[in-house]
């Protein structure tokens, strides 16, 4: 019972190998319904996680193999980033490289409400993104980011939203996501720490290459309508919302 | 309220300048750059109001928020450093006024600078480990909009991001330096961590006692902010972006890995071996960062060369023990360079309009095709003023003010870089050709000894106000030194190296080294020069390792499916 949990918990809260389900599974979704899908499921996965080894942390024993996964995972997902051009896809991958955190602070003992934040921490600015990225393609037949140059010149209130999003997924103070990778390392051994470390600087790599491409050169593609101000409400709040967490509690990190 | 309540509004009047424009005035030019100029003086007025307070006999304090993030610290140190930041960028806002006026995004600008000053001054204030890392992270995202301001350019956005690239490099050693730290001593609080420090300072962990360890950390992450080599390429190239960035990041931003060894200086107290490092990537960076910058013939990029050199004895400084002086030298660089970036544009204008010629046929046909003649001082008696003078000064000026010092090793060899510099100055005054050598000779002297009894006495005074238990500053310059013979043996080699550097420059031409260097020799002087002008191949190492690795991530996303 136990294994199967922990089989399906993997797919929720995504954990190399099963993380491919997970992917593939939302990559054949529209965007909005992705969005959702980021929020929500692992939420559900760590009710699945909290429900394993009867509610208690998983046994000392397996504890190293846990986090050596959880670590493989990020590292992992967090290399492949660099390369991933199309805005989805780079999200997704940036979601299941931070998710891992999730893994890693379970398999130190973290609580469950403390999970929960963790996942909404980057759970909320990935289906910001995604929620963006399917807007792109609506307009541009895809969301490739760097075809047609920067896209600030045309979009300037989308692509301040899709930055918004992009430093709070790769942890970016004071985003929550900072709050809690900080958490969740100061819970793990400090042997650890020399593999966690470089995600950082992949995770700020990946980033600028995006940005590089979002940002800078001459817009060459057709016009294009920038969101309307509905969607720059909903975003504007989903970032006050995370910021006022950040600020009150440290990304909610100091509550538990 | 108490009066260093008050201080919280230092770092929060920027921040909230930045927010206030961002929000309600995007669309404005005169009315952002007002709200952002006289946020910005009141932060100088209450950050000089905080420090005068402290000197008249005020003391030290900590504002805690309650929270895990977010406390001030209201040290000598931090003050100065306050007051310092606020005023720099204070200057660089008002030069920005006009410099930026046809540009666009002006708002959008005025509000990235005042963001990037309310960190800077959360930064240098940090209370506990937390603090420090948010706003050391937060200063590296956003100079990287700062310099990419114009996003029309391409060429802005690549070196912006080799910036941030680096500086995130750079957040790695912070970051497990922080975790080991907090592990260790079981707080955040840097207060807290430095008095339980002092108290069992041989706590180890995997074999090493933390503060080494942890003292080779933060030197790591000081050297990823302050362009010391290999980790310097990006600083030369930032001048892409707008100059007033440039002034600000050349004048404040790059000294963050002088203020992180003095904030840390309780712990370097016991990191000897770390200290060493220090001194040698210092000096490194300083003999690569000033030889490059001879080679440059764009006057930014010498500029941007020279600020490497500068951070280079910077951070040798603080590898010698001697931090106050390092923080001294920043502040000194920092308005000196500030000065420089923001007269740049200037210079350049009306070397294009006058190109400094006369146009008068006399003047052209008389001066300039009558070669000067040549009328130098005896050799002996330069040679002695040269290698004399400037030991005597020093070492006077040096013993009157602070005796007790006066035998540590780390003073000896700022006195014997003070030599060298004196030295130097004094011997390209001697090699210059005047009808009146003599009154070159004195006016040159005059200046040296002005300027080492002036530097000797601020330094001096300077160090009594950071550091006001002298035993800490003692305890840093014998962390910083080495066996006794081992330090004489290295001494007398380097005047060796130096004294013998003079004497072959001093006989080049009458030995006519360049005829008899041979093809040979000339293959090897141009493959040299060849290394020098690609600046080493260091960042050309940099893309290629980069390309590489993005090839092997799109191999797995292709194997992957992308999944």
């Amino acid at each position: 019972m136990d294994r199967a949990l922990f089989a399906l918990a993997a797919v929720f809260v995504p954990i190399f190998p099963l993380s491919w389900v997970f992917n593939r599974t939302a990559a054949l979704l529209p965007a909005g319904a992705q969005a959702l899908v980021v929020l929500i499921v692992p939420q559900i996965g760590i009710t699945l996680l909290a429900a394993t080894f009867h509610g208690a942390p998983p046994p000392l024993s397996l504890r190293p193999w846990i986090m050596g996964l959880a670590t493989a995972s990020a590292l992992l997902y967090a290399l492949r980033a660099l390369s991933a051009r199309e805005l989805s896809i780079w999200t997704r991958l940036m979601l299941c490289s931070g998710l891992a955190v999730v893994w890693l602070a379970w398999a130190a003992g973290s609580p469950g409400p403390v999970l929960r934040l963790m996942a909404l921490g980057w759970g909320l600015p990935a289906a910001v993104a995604l929620f963006l990225a399917g807007a792109l393609t609506r307009r541009a037949g895809g969301a490739y980011i760097g075809l047609q140059g920067g896209l600030i010149a045309v979009m300037p209130r989308m692509t301040a939203g899709l930055v918004l999003a992009v430093l709070a997924l790769t942890v970016t103070p004071v985003f929550p996501a900072f709050f809690m990778l900080w958490r969740g390392l100061e819970s793990v051994p400090l042997a650890w720490l020399p593999f966690w470390l470089p995600l950082i600087f992949l995770w700020g790599w990946a980033a600028g290459r995006l940005f590089q491409d979002l940002l800078f050169g001459d817009y060459h593609g057709e016009p294009m309508a920038d969101i309307g101000a509905l969607s720059v409400a909903l975003i504007s709040v989903a970032f006050l919302v995370s910021l006022a967490v950040s600020l009150a509690g440290s990304g909610g990190a100091s509550w538990y | 309220m108490d009066v260093e309540s008050l201080g919280v509004w230092v770092p929060a009047l920027p921040v909230a300048s930045a927010l206030f424009i961002l929000v309600f005035l995007r669309g404005t030019h005169r009315a952002a750059a007002r709200v952002s100029l006289s946020a910005l003086t009141l932060s100088l007025l209450l950050a000089a109001g905080l420090l005068v307070r402290y000197l008249m006999g005020g003391g030290m304090a900590v504002i805690d928020t309650g929270g895990v993030f977010g406390s001030l610290w209201l040290d000598p140190l931090s003050l100065v450093l306050w007051a310092f930041v606020s005023g720099i960028s204070l200057i660089v806002h008002i030069y920005s006024v006009r410099y930026m006026a046809e540009e666009p995004g002006y708002a959008r600008f005025f509000a990235l600078l005042d963001l990037m000053t309310g960190v800077i001054l959360v930064m240098v204030s940090a209370a506990n480990l937390v603090t420090l890392l948010v706003a050391w992270f937060l200063v590296g995202v956003v100079l990287y909009f700062l310099l990419g301001h114009d996003h029309r350019r391409p060429a802005a956005g690549r070196y912006a991001f080799w910036t941030q690239i680096t500086y995130r490099f750079g957040d790695l050693p912070l970051w497990l330096a922080a975790l080991i730290l907090v592990h260790s001593y079981h707080s955040v609080s840097l207060p807290v961590i430095f008095a339980r420090i002092h108290k069992a300072p041989g706590t180890e962990l995997w074999g090493m006692p933390v503060p080494e360890l942890t003292g080779f950390l933060l030197a790591l992450a000081a050297f990823a902010r302050s362009a010391q080599f290999p980790l310097h390429i990006w600083l030369p190239y930032t001048m892409d972006g707008p100059t007033p960035v440039s002034a600000l990041m050349h004048a404040g931003i790059v000294n963050a890995g002088g203020f992180l060894f003095n904030r840390f200086a309780p712990l370097f107290e016991h990191a000897g071996w770390a200290l060493h490092w220090t001194f040698g990537v210092g000096l490194m960076t300083a003999l690569i960062g000033s030889g490059l910058m001879l080679m440059q013939n764009d006057i930014k990029r010498s500029l941007g060369y020279s600020t490497m050199g500068q951070m280079g004895f910077m951070v040798m400084e603080c590898g010698l023990g001697a931090f106050p002086l390092a923080v001294f030298h920043l502040i000194a660089h920092g308005f000196f360079k500030a000065s420089l970036f923001l007269g740049a544009g200037d210079v350049i204008g009306d070397a294009r309009a006058h190109d400094g010629v006369p146009a008068d046929p006399i003047y052209t046909s008389v001066v300039e095709r009558r070669p000067a003649k040549p009328s130098r001082l005896p050799w002996l008696v330069a040679a002695s003023l040269t290698v004399l003078v400037p030991v005597v000064v020093l070492s006077l000026s040096h013993f009157f003010v602070a005796e007790h010092l006066f035998y540590e090793q780390g003073v000896v060899v700022l006195l014997f870089f003070g030599w060298v510099t004196g030295a130097q100055a004094l011997f390209a005054a001697h090699k210059m050709s005047q009808q009146d050598p003599w009154r070159l000779m004195l006016g040159i002297l005059s200046s040296f000894v002005v300027v080492v009894i002036g530097y000797t006495l601020i330094s001096h005074y300077f160090g009594q106000l950071l550091y006001p238990d002298e035993h800490e500053s003692l305890r840093l310059y014998q962390a910083a030194s080495i066996h006794r013979l081992s330090f004489d043996a290295l001494v007398m080699l380097l005047a060796a190296v130096f004294v013998g550097g003079w004497a072959l420059t001093f006989f080049a031409e009458s030995f006519d080294f360049e005829g008899r260097l041979g093809a040979r020799g000339r293959g090897v002087y141009l493959g040299v020069y060849a290394l020098l002008s690609r600046e080493l191949y260091v960042a050309d190492v940099y893309e290629r390792s980069s390309q590489l690795i993005v090839q092997w991530s799109r191999r797995l996303n292709v194997w992957l499916r992308w999944c």
